[in-house]
């Protein structure tokens, strides 16, 4: 059985003797030197700080189970409103179902319009899949729906045909090839100026010979002389 | 002889577009060139280099690569399709699709029973040559990379594909790759960059030759699939390889603009060991060359700077004449710019649309040589766009500037324009005659009353115009059934006369008022390149491909006194040793006897009363002329009097007013708009 050990607090003897007191921190003081005996924490007080630390892990993670919980709730409760939201309203779902046999001869653009339309649709990668299947299929069977609503584009099937990007990759590949980065190219004007200059009769870059060449800085160039001269005039003026 | 004024045009913004890819089909001496706009184009080797017969282009279509199978011609791209174009009546016969993506490369085994393309998504196709049409027949084992160029070994049982970084070779029968030939990558900077394998060259004994991105020629060991020999050529891209006939030499064309030979032959004298030498460059080019082929006599590169370089090798020939001198053919030999005489129209002929000019007015006078101040600035009146995918083939405007016409491969249209003092109408003609499809050459009547429209098989379709409507009115058919299309028409003055000329070097002559066949002119062996009908003796005057000329009189069906008498005497040397062809004949309505050509690099007035030079004159005499004196100069003059002040000529002709209008297209011009060349790094600069 551990004996137990009180230790002096300096308060309740700083009540009755202050010059015990000064011993008694001195004996305080003392007492905190390597030499001296640890100190001891009851076991209850140990079992009773162990428990609470245990009870209070269970009641965190508890708290962010609910959390997730609600949140998760919250989300399934949006999404059905989002649902609700893009189906079309009841009475409306009704008639249709009632009357599967309305379905008419659609005229040849139509079906293609109604074609182009799913295309589209298709394309627009609609998180809802589901839900945009189901729209186009209640388009096409409504008949006459010109306009769109909501984030749709029409293209045309020429358009968008698959030869035409592998084509456009193909160029792109000879163009990064012989163009691109890596491929020192120079101007034909540094071309033809180096013609100028090694040539037999030695004469100036084209950009100069060439009247046509270089047209913007030449302007500039022409601006600012004039706002020169401008300046040089006034001061004298 | 007379002073003229002359309006000086640069307003041409003429372009031509790049060279892609060129085929030569040794049996019939055709040269059959790509352009990047996706026209062809077929010149005769045998004729002078006679540009015979052009198909022009269409939006969609891309030519990547060209290929001879005996007599037809096919063509793949990066549209993914091959086709076969019909050159009798210019115009692609039909195009298969080949589902494999872009299509890089098409080449025919040497029995040429089969064709190979090579496609983006890394498949060699295999295509069957039937009689009309070609048949898919299966694919070779599908590889990771694109497939860019391929060759076949002369035995038809081995095929070699340049793919990305390396190339493989794969046994025909049984499809599969059997050898794999790893390709460095370049030095320094482009290690991280793919090795393109741009072309390669399979030999008999199965040497296979590449050349790639990193500017190397690389000599392999087909059997082995090692490598024998690197020659690192250029810095930048080796994008063509051609092979002579005999196999013993071999060219590459580099993105510098250089071409460089290498040899089969033993590097010293002693040793019998044969390798792979490099001997020759040349430097024909500024920009990339892309394309190449070695012919027997001569080596032919074309590129981005679309000019067509023919450099004959000196070792095949004895003794250095015309025929061994470097050829270079920047424009088309055909006209492409209209002239209305009588109201002072130019009409421009663009791939992609049409353009009317009016000429300016100057009053002033002054001496020869002079410039002459501009009262009125040269203005354009009409831009008109074609309609459609298909590039415009052929135009026509009429002497009054009142009908414009133009044919694309699909379609003929015909408008009426009404100019008032400043405005300018223009209304189609609705509704054409069935029959006028598409047509090859198109041609007003001195009166504006007909339009001639040459359609297939050397037939010639007449309409007749009035106020705002067309109607059709006959087929002249020529007697001898030739397939061939017709590449040069023109009508007398009068109205009485046409005259045809197809690729078979038949001249046919019609009566316009009669509706049928005059006569036929004799055939000479060299296509004629321009034509023209003098107003008043309805002489029929012709310059054929080889510079020979022949007047005709069609009246009386014979040769006229003064073209027995050229014939007899012989143009002089230096006539003939011209190496562009005359494409404009024209007449002076003043002076009867005159006659106006011109080439790419002169004009000329040929003068019918002055006697013809011989071998000893001196042919190019207008300097000396003009410092003799007034007496002097008879003794010296003769009929051939050549101005070469004005170059890079697209056309000449001869306004009613008595002025000359000169349409140049400086060579400079058109050498600033073309793409960027590489950057080379010269000494002192």
């Amino acid at each position: 059985m551990a004996k137990k050990l009180l230790r002096k607090s300096p308060s309740s003897s700083n009540k009755f003797n202050s010059a015990n007191m000064t011993d008694d921190f001195q004996l305080h003081l003392d007492s905190s030197d390597d030499d001296a005996a640890p100190e001891e924490v009851t076991f209850e007080e140990s079992k009773a700080s162990a428990l609470r630390s245990m009870k209070n892990a269970l009641e965190t993670s508890k708290r962010e189970k609910d959390f997730l919980k609600e949140k998760r709730r919250k989300r399934q409760e949006l999404f059905q409103e989002q649902k609700k939201r893009r189906l079309l309203p009841a009475h409306i779902l009704e008639e249709i179902d009632t009357a599967p046999s309305k379905k008419q001869k659609l005229p040849g653009d139509q079906a293609e319009s109604n074609n182009e339309e799913a295309s589209c649709l298709r394309e627009e990668g609609s998180e809802g899949s589901k839900e945009g299947y189901e729209k186009e299929t209640k388009k096409r069977l409504k008949g006459n729906i010109r306009s769109l609503k909501g984030n749709y584009r029409v293209m045309r099937v020429v358009d968008q045909s698959s030869n035409k990007s592998q084509q456009q990759t193909a160029m792109d590949f000879i163009q990064a090839r012989l163009y691109g980065p890596g491929s020192r190219r120079t101007t034909n004007n540094e071309l033809l100026s180096l013609q100028n200059k090694r040539g037999p009769n030695k004469s100036a870059a084209m950009q100069f010979v060439n009247k046509k060449w270089g047209t913007e800085k030449k302007a500039k160039a022409e601006k600012l002389k004039k706002q020169w001269i401008h300046k040089q005039k006034v001061p004298s003026s | 002889m007379g002073e003229f004024k002359v309006h000086r045009v640069r307003f041409f913004d003429y372009m031509p577009a790049a060279i892609r890819a060129m085929a030569f089909n040794a049996h019939t001496e055709r040269l059959a060139l790509g352009r990047m706009d996706g026209s062809v184009e077929i010149f005769n080797f045998a004729d002078h280099y006679f540009q015979e017969k052009v198909i022009p282009g269409k939006d969609s279509r891309s030519i990547e690569a060209l290929c001879w199978v005996g007599g037809r011609l096919f063509s793949a791209g990066l549209n993914g399709e091959v086709t076969e174009y019909d050159l009798e009546s210019l115009r692609p016969k039909y195009s298969l699709e080949a589902y494999g993506g872009p299509i890089w490369t098409i080449t025919s085994n040497s029995q040429g029973a089969h064709l190979a393309i090579g496609c983006e998504d890394g498949t060699v196709k295999l295509f069957e040559v039937l009689e009309e049409s070609i048949q898919f027949e299966r694919n070779l084992d599908r590889q990771k990379g694109r497939i860019l160029s391929i060759s076949w070994h002369p035995s038809g049982a081995q095929i070699a594909a340049g793919m990305m970084d390396m190339i493989r070779v794969f046994d025909v029968p049984t499809g599969r790759a059997v050898q794999r030939l790893l390709v460095d990558r370049g030095f320094g900077g482009s290690k991280s960059r793919e090795t393109v394998v741009w072309s390669v060259v399979f030999l008999s004994d199965f040497t296979i030759i590449s050349g790639d991105s990193a500017g190397k020629v690389q000599v392999w060991d087909g059997h082995t699939g090692t490598l024998v020999k690197t020659h690192l050529v250029t810095k930048w891209d080796v994008l063509a390889l051609s092979v002579s006939k005999d196999e013993s030499s071999v060219v590459a064309g580099t993105s510098e603009g250089t071409v460089i030979q290498f040899q089969f032959i033993a590097p010293t004298l002693q040793q019998q060991d044969k390798e792979w030498v490099r001997t020759r460059t040349f430097k024909n080019h500024t920009h990339d060359v892309r394309a190449l082929a070695e012919i027997e006599t001569a080596i032919v590169s074309g590129g981005m700077d679309t000019q067509l370089v023919v450099r004959p090798l000196l070792e095949k020939f004895d003794e250095r004449s015309h025929a061994s001198a470097l050829r270079k053919i920047h424009f088309p030999h055909r006209n492409l710019v209209f002239c209305a005489k009588k109201a002072g129209l130019l009409l421009f002929q663009f791939p992609g649309q049409l353009e009317l000019w009016r000429l300016g007015e100057s009053d002033g006078h002054g001496k020869p040589g002079d410039s002459l101040p501009l009262k009125r600035k040269p203005e354009k009146l009409l831009h008109l766009k074609r309609k459609g995918e298909d590039h415009i083939c052929c135009s026509a405007l009429s002497s009054c500037g009142g009908w414009l016409a133009y044919s694309t491969m699909s379609s003929v249209r015909l408008y009426r324009l009404q100019t008032d003092n400043n405005d300018i109408s223009i209304t189609k003609v609705p509704k054409l005659p069935k029959v006028l499809r598409s047509a090859h050459q198109l041609c007003f009547s001195s009166d504006s009353s007909k339009l001639f429209a040459a359609s297939s098989q050397s037939s010639v379709l007449v309409i007749a115009l009035s106020q705002s409507e067309c109607k059709y009115v006959h087929t002249l058919k020529p007697k001898s059934g030739s397939r061939q299309p017709i590449h040069l028409m023109t009508n007398s003055v009068d109205g009485k006369w046409l005259s045809t000329a197809n690729s078979d070097c038949e001249i046919h002559v019609y009566n316009v008022q009669k509706l049928k066949l005059h006569c036929i002119v004799p055939v000479y062996g060299s296509c004629p390149s321009a034509m023209g009908i003098h107003p008043t003796t309805n002489n029929l005057t012709m310059v054929h491909a080889d510079q020979q000329i022949f007047e005709y009189s069609i009246v009386e069906k014979q040769y006229t006194d003064w073209s027995r008498k050229l014939q007899k005497q012989g143009l002089h040397n230096l006539w003939l040793d011209r190496d562009t062809p005359v494409t404009h004949v024209t007449f002076n309505p003043k002076n009867p006897e005159q006659i106006l050509l011109h080439d790419m690099h002169m004009f000329c007035i040929i003068d019918q009363s002055l006697p013809l030079p011989d071998q000893k004159t001196q042919f190019y005499n207008q300097m000396t002329l003009r410092s003799l004196s007034e007496q002097g100069r008879p003794s010296h003059l003769h009929a051939f009097k050549i101005c070469k002040t004005f170059q890079d000529l697209l056309s000449v002709s001869l306004l009613d007013d008595q002025s000359l209008v000169m349409v140049e297209r400086p060579l400079l011009a058109i050498t600033s708009q073309l793409p960027a060349p590489v950057r080379q790094k010269k000494f002192a600069t």
